[in-house]
């Protein structure tokens, strides 16, 4: 019997063995690859994809946005907060109690002080929304006028109940998503007034920066500090140090990811290296919708596009399915006529401008494209394309031109560097007729497409900072949209039905030409197990299993 | 009463100078392959519109997505889906290897490559001859200059030609690039046009002007010290005569040498400013420009990518070989000696 | 010889106070690239970026911000980029100066060995089949652009063959620091030496084929010749020494510029971040203060390997003694 009894013990053991442990996917380095570091590793500063990705897991807001795959993944969910708080006073007043016991990776510990200290950093910082989103609390906008002296009394700390208060200046359906970003970081108490620039800050998350070096990458490692509280606010991750690595091209990125050299590479996979991807490495290739879709403003102020038949000219004929293909294919990409992209909320497909005009669009309309330029009168006119050198934009533009010379308009397109192409389509003074530019949600909201792109207050003339790329300024639609916005703190449904018809309304007018709305693409190496994606966040670095 | 002195009557009268040059050169085979096959290559470009037209069927100019091609008896799409399980991605129809629509295959804007390459070989020629023409005319004046009267002179083209070699050429071609974007610029006397090609042609024989002037001015110092030019400066002569007698004929035969090799040097400098969108415009097309829309067809399509870089290495190698022979024709030492 | 020196040290100062004046100019003179909106950010109000401006100090007229610049650059040497914001760009330009002086060290070595070698054969040879095969070979190597050779050689090494015996032993793409591991280091650096040297052995080679043929017909060869020195011995010991003048001159030029960070279309593909890389990231980026720290650096190189070309025309040949 003394058998059974070892065997028993060993079991016994084994079962211990495994309950100390836990699941043994914890472990391992993943490795990430890009091109090159992209600005300031600030929270509240940086905004870009590249580094809200990673900020993602250091840092945490009051709220945020949950981190898994699926639909899930676009609701919110109550972070440093316990719960996610309904606003009272008709919307104006939120009540965040903080989670107690929770420190940053520097040990010290997370505090109503550092929710207020962060609220009023952002002004102090500039932060790019300080004056979009963040204006709305009570204060924000003396703030924005003189950031030294912020005191933001919008944002009121009780610590005797571990409580903040936040007063909003009118009500805000999208304070939530603004506060779920990574540019509602909370971050501690003593974090200086300015740009943090390559300095890393302590944060509450589940890992933490343990080197950054700007042109040769970022180590993160465990934060020692944390815990997990919620699996679906911030998870205690598998990988046990996560190294992002700058200096690869593209094209060297995807040899290097097939060869099991990295885990995953944050650029675009080339159009050429597709087909080789799909075919050798099906299992490792994954794709996800995302609200994101590629269009071409015309300048609604300046010949030939202030004239309206000339618009709809080029947009009957423009054949999105040729852009499609040179974007890589129907599997990451589908033509659009409209605004909003299919996930958004408020979406109702229609396209007008083909063939067959309905819900989807199906080919070009050259009768009808010509009969309009007749009428327009600028047969003959100048126009210069405005595109990116990098692809697919070059391509996009080359096409673009073949289809305004068909047209009858006399056409060249100027590929210029990708840095500078954003801001220069901006400038009113630039005098750009017609380029090609891309846009994608900070959240999924409509308006941040709608509002943010087309409303009267984002076009300012002279200035590179005027996302209202076309110069479209309607005031009756401002109305309707500011209707919308009221109503979709308590009415969502009635919102969505505004933006929709905001949204076809803006189609109608054709004030830019949408191409079509993206997939995104990501190319794992075997090595990675349990690829997730957010719809917010994309890639989870965090829930990769690499051991 | 005979004119005839006996002098005359002793030998018939030396050939001149460039039939005797002539003469060896027609008789070096080797150059005359390469005059052949550069003849062929200027050919074949000028006939690109007629190849356009009734080879390929198409307009190299134009672009075309949704197009189709019969290939084989069957009805091909010019781009079309790649074959795997996920439907990813597009392939631009690849070669026919015959002479037809598409036999070098499309780019990835679904143009004829083959006729796009013929089109590609006069601005990538024009371009080429012209600004080395640029470069050496300045090379050999600077060089000489400096080298002829030292001093001053020397020191301030010196200074000029260092600036110039240091000088970030691609900050140069961005700014333009983005300067020249819709309007071009006005001087006054004359238009520079975004697609002028003067401008590309004028950027890149500037910048070589350095690599040439600075062996030329040390060929024209120690030329300087050799017993003739000696001679001819102790018995007064002006120095235009010298420069004009003694120093340029050297020069030139040192600019002989150089020249292939600077064309070569434009071409592939062409290629890496048309990355800059300096140039040749789209839809038009140059060897460069069809060498960077083939870099992003290299896994799938790397004839696009292959084709013009061939055409360079041929075009250098029957310009040198030719070069090679007008030099040993053209030998300046033989015309001193004789 | 001091009068020599300090003048050619004025000259440099002259050069990179007119370069540097010049990149400023025309960066500021390019539309949409002034920093200050892709400082603040996507969408940022006019106050954000009005604050910007005002922090780096980019509403100040142009002279002040050039001084400031200067200043920031050789004094107090804390200049920093726009782009990676905060990061200084001096001691970043000096970590990316070991790479790509490994590239250029490396390939130069080869360049010159194969050249001189190459070179002297087809002088010696010459005429024959192979003087033909040896130039075409140069030829051929002239006429490559570099990135493409470069991007073929990843597409074999990296990717095709990469599991072949051939290339098995090719390590991912991107510099391995000597002292971390010196073999490593040799063996990344390999691939992207060859393709560096294949252009300059071919340039060299024609350059020294010519030379020595021009040297050969000097009336000194024909006395060392009348001596009774063996034809070899005429070539190496007496042709070899007058022909490498033109060799170092263009060996100068060419060692200084790439040093400098002329290689950029090499270090890009092949992912060595080098100075030329940091070059190419500025200018794509329109980030002035590295791409004014890249620059200078750059023509300090080009200055300086100028001037030491000279000292060596004179050691060389000794007739440019005369004059000097």
């Amino acid at each position: 019997m003394r058998w059974i009894a070892a065997l028993l013990v060993a079991v016994a053991l084994c079962g211990t063995a495994q309950a100390a442990t836990g699941d043994d996917r914890y472990g391992g380095t993943l490795r990430l690859i890009t091109t090159a570091g992209s600005g300031s590793f600030d929270p509240q500063i940086n905004y870009t994809e590249r580094y809200w990705e990673i900020f993602q897991a250091m840092y945490d807001g009051l709220v945020t946005f949950a981190k898994t795959g699926g639909k899930q993944s676009l609701t919110i969910v109550p972070d440093l907060a316990t719960e996610v708080p309904k606003p009272t006073d008709g919307g104006l007043t939120y009540v965040f109690h903080l989670r107690r016991g929770i420190k940053f990776s520097n040990g010290q510990d997370l505090t109503v002080q550092a929710v207020v200290h962060s609220f009023r950093r952002l002004f102090k910082v500039n932060n790019p929304n300080a004056g979009t989103w963040y204006d709305v609390i009570v204060g924000g906008r003396t703030c924005n006028a003189h950031p030294e002296h912020c005191t933001l009394p919008g944002v009121v700390a009780d610590a005797a109940s571990n409580t903040i208060t936040i007063h909003l200046r009118h009500p805000d359906s999208e304070f939530l998503d603004q506060l779920a970003v990574p540019f509602g970081a909370i971050l501690p108490a003593d974090t200086p007034d300015h740009d943090m620039g390559t300095t890393p800050v302590p944060g509450t998350g589940a890992y933490m920066v343990k080197s950054f070096n700007p042109s040769g990458g970022i180590v993160m490692v465990r934060n020692p500090y944390f815990h997990q509280w919620s699996r679906l606010a911030q998870p205690r991750g598998y990988p046990d140090q996560i190294d992002y690595s700058f200096g690869l091209s593209p094209e060297a990125q995807v040899t290097a990811v097939e060869n099991d050299q990295y885990d995953w590479m944050f650029e675009d996979v080339p159009a050429d290296r597709l087909n080789e991807i799909a075919t050798k490495f099906t299992r490792q290739v994954h794709i996800h919708p995302v609200n994101w879709f590629y269009y071409a403003p015309m300048n609604v102020n300046i010949p030939p596009f202030n004239n309206k038949d000339a618009r709809l000219a080029v947009e009957y004929a423009v054949n999105r399915e040729s852009m499609v293909k040179l974007f890589g294919g129907n599997a990451l990409a589908k033509p659009d006529c409209q605004i909003l992209p299919p996930e958004m909320p408020g979406y109702q497909a229609y396209c007008p401008y083909t063939k067959d005009p309905g819900a989807k669009w199906s080919a070009p309309d050259w009768t009808l494209a010509h009969e309009y330029m007749k009428k327009s009168g600028m047969i003959g006119q100048h126009v210069t394309v405005i595109t990116e050198v990098q692809a697919p934009f070059r391509q996009i533009g080359i096409y673009l031109q073949d289809v305004l010379n068909r047209l009858g308009f006399v056409a060249n397109v100027k590929p210029i560097s990708s840095n500078i192409e954003f801001n220069y389509i901006q400038n009113t003074n630039n005098k750009v007729q017609i380029s090609i530019t891309d846009w994608d949600q900070d959240y999924p909201a409509a308006s941040d497409f709608l509002d943010v792109l087309f409303s009267c207050h984002s076009f300012r003339k002279g200035s590179d900072n005027s996302i209202n790329i076309s110069g479209f300024c309607d005031p009756a639609i401002d109305d309707e949209m500011a209707k919308a916005e009221t109503l979709s703190l308590l009415h969502p449904k009635a919102a969505n039905a505004i933006w929709a018809h905001v949204d076809h309304q803006i189609t109608r007018r054709a004030v830019v030409v949408s191409l079509f709305s993206v997939a995104k693409l990501d190319f794992t190496s075997s090595s990675l197990k349990n690829f997730t994606f957010s719809g917010e966040y994309m890639f989870l670095p965090q829930l990769a299993v690499v051991k | 009463m005979s004119d005839m002195t006996a002098n005359e009557t002793l030998a018939p009268p030396a050939p001149g100078y460039w039939a005797t040059a002539g003469r060896k050169l027609v008789r070096d085979r080797a150059a005359m392959i390469s005059l052949a096959v550069l003849v062929v290559i200027a050919l074949l470009c000028a006939a690109a519109p007629w190849y356009a037209r009734h080879v390929s069927h198409t307009n190299p100019f134009q672009s075309n997505l949704s197009g189709t091609v019969v290939r084989h008896g069957r009805t091909m799409e010019v781009l079309g889906a790649a074959d795997n399980p996920l439907h990813l991605g597009i392939e631009p129809i690849g070669p026919s290897w015959r002479l037809g629509p598409y036999m070098l295959g499309a780019d990835q804007q679904g143009r004829d490559v083959a006729a796009r390459m013929l089109y590609g070989g006069r601005n990538s020629l024009l371009i080429s001859f012209a600004s080395a023409a640029v470069c050496l005319v300045l090379a050999a004046l600077t060089g000489i200059l400096a080298g002829f009267f030292g001093g001053w002179v020397d020191r301030g083209i010196s200074f000029l030609l260092d600036a110039l070699w240091a000088f970030p050429v691609f900050l140069l071609a961005i700014s333009l690039s983005v300067v020249l974007i819709a309007h071009g610029i006005d001087f006054g006397l004359f238009r520079l046009d975004a697609s002028s090609l003067s401008l590309p042609i004028t950027i890149i024989g500037v910048i070589y002007v350095p690599y040439v002037a600075r062996p030329v001015r040390g060929l024209v110092i120690g030329l300087r010290q050799s017993e003739y030019v000696m001679a001819a400066i102790g018995i007064g002569a002006p120095a235009w005569r010298i420069l004009w007698y003694d120093i340029l004929p050297n020069v030139i035969s040192a600019l002989v040498v150089f020249a292939p090799l600077i064309v070569a040097l434009d071409l592939l400098t062409e290629a890496a400013l048309s990355f800059l969108s300096i140039g040749v415009q789209p839809p038009a097309a140059s060897w460069g420009t069809i060498i960077h829309d083939g870099e992003s067809l290299i896994y799938t399509r790397p004839v696009v990518a292959i084709a013009p870089g061939l055409a360079i290495v041929i075009t250098v190698l029957a310009l040198n070989i030719l070069g090679d022979g007008l030099r040993d024709a053209l030998d300046p030492r033989a015309k001193l000696r004789n | 010889m001091l009068g020599t020196i300090f003048r050619r040290l004025v000259h440099m100062v002259a050069v990179l106070f007119g370069i540097s004046v010049l990149v400023f100019l025309i960066f500021f003179a390019t539309p949409g690239a002034n920093p200050a909106a892709r400082i603040a950010g996507k969408n940022a109000s006019p106050q954000t970026i009005a604050r910007v401006e005002q922090q780096f100090g980019l509403n100040r007229p142009l002279p002040v911000q050039y001084g400031l610049m200067m200043k920031k650059i050789f004094i107090t040497r804390n200049l920093t980029s726009y782009v990676n914001l905060g990061e200084k760009v001096v001691p970043q330009v000096f970590r990316a100066a070991p790479v790509t002086l490994s590239l250029v060290g490396g390939a130069a070595v080869i360049w010159i060995l194969f050249a001189v070698v190459i070179g002297a054969a087809a002088a010696a040879f010459r005429n024959t089949w192979i003087d033909r095969l040896l130039m075409v070979l140069s030829l051929i190597g002239i006429s490559m652009p570099v990135f493409w050779v470069g991007t073929m050689a990843n597409l074999f090494t990296q990717g095709i063959w990469h599991h072949t015996l051939l290339f098995s032993w090719v390590p991912p793409l991107g510099y391995i620091d000597f002292s971390k591991s010196p073999f490593g280091w040799f063996k990344a650096l390999i691939i992207p030496w060859i393709t560096l040297a294949i252009l300059y052995i071919g340039l060299y080679a024609r350059v020294l084929r010519a030379a020595l043929i021009e040297t050969m017909q000097e009336d000194f060869i024909r006395t060392a010749r009348a001596k009774g020195l063996t034809e070899r011995q005429v070539l190496l010991r007496h042709a070899l020494r007058c022909s490498l003048v033109s060799v170092v001159t263009l060996f100068g030029l060419d060692f200084g510029v790439l040093v400098g960070g002329g290689a950029l279309l090499t270090e890009v593909v092949f992912g060595l971040q080098g100075v030329g890389y940091l070059t190419y990231q500025a200018l794509e980026t329109l980030d002035l203060p590295m791409i004014m720290a890249t620059v200078i650096y750059a023509s300090v190189f080009v200055v300086v390997s100028n001037a030491v070309v000279d000292i060596l025309y004179a050691a060389f040949d000794p007739r440019m003694r005369l004059r000097r």
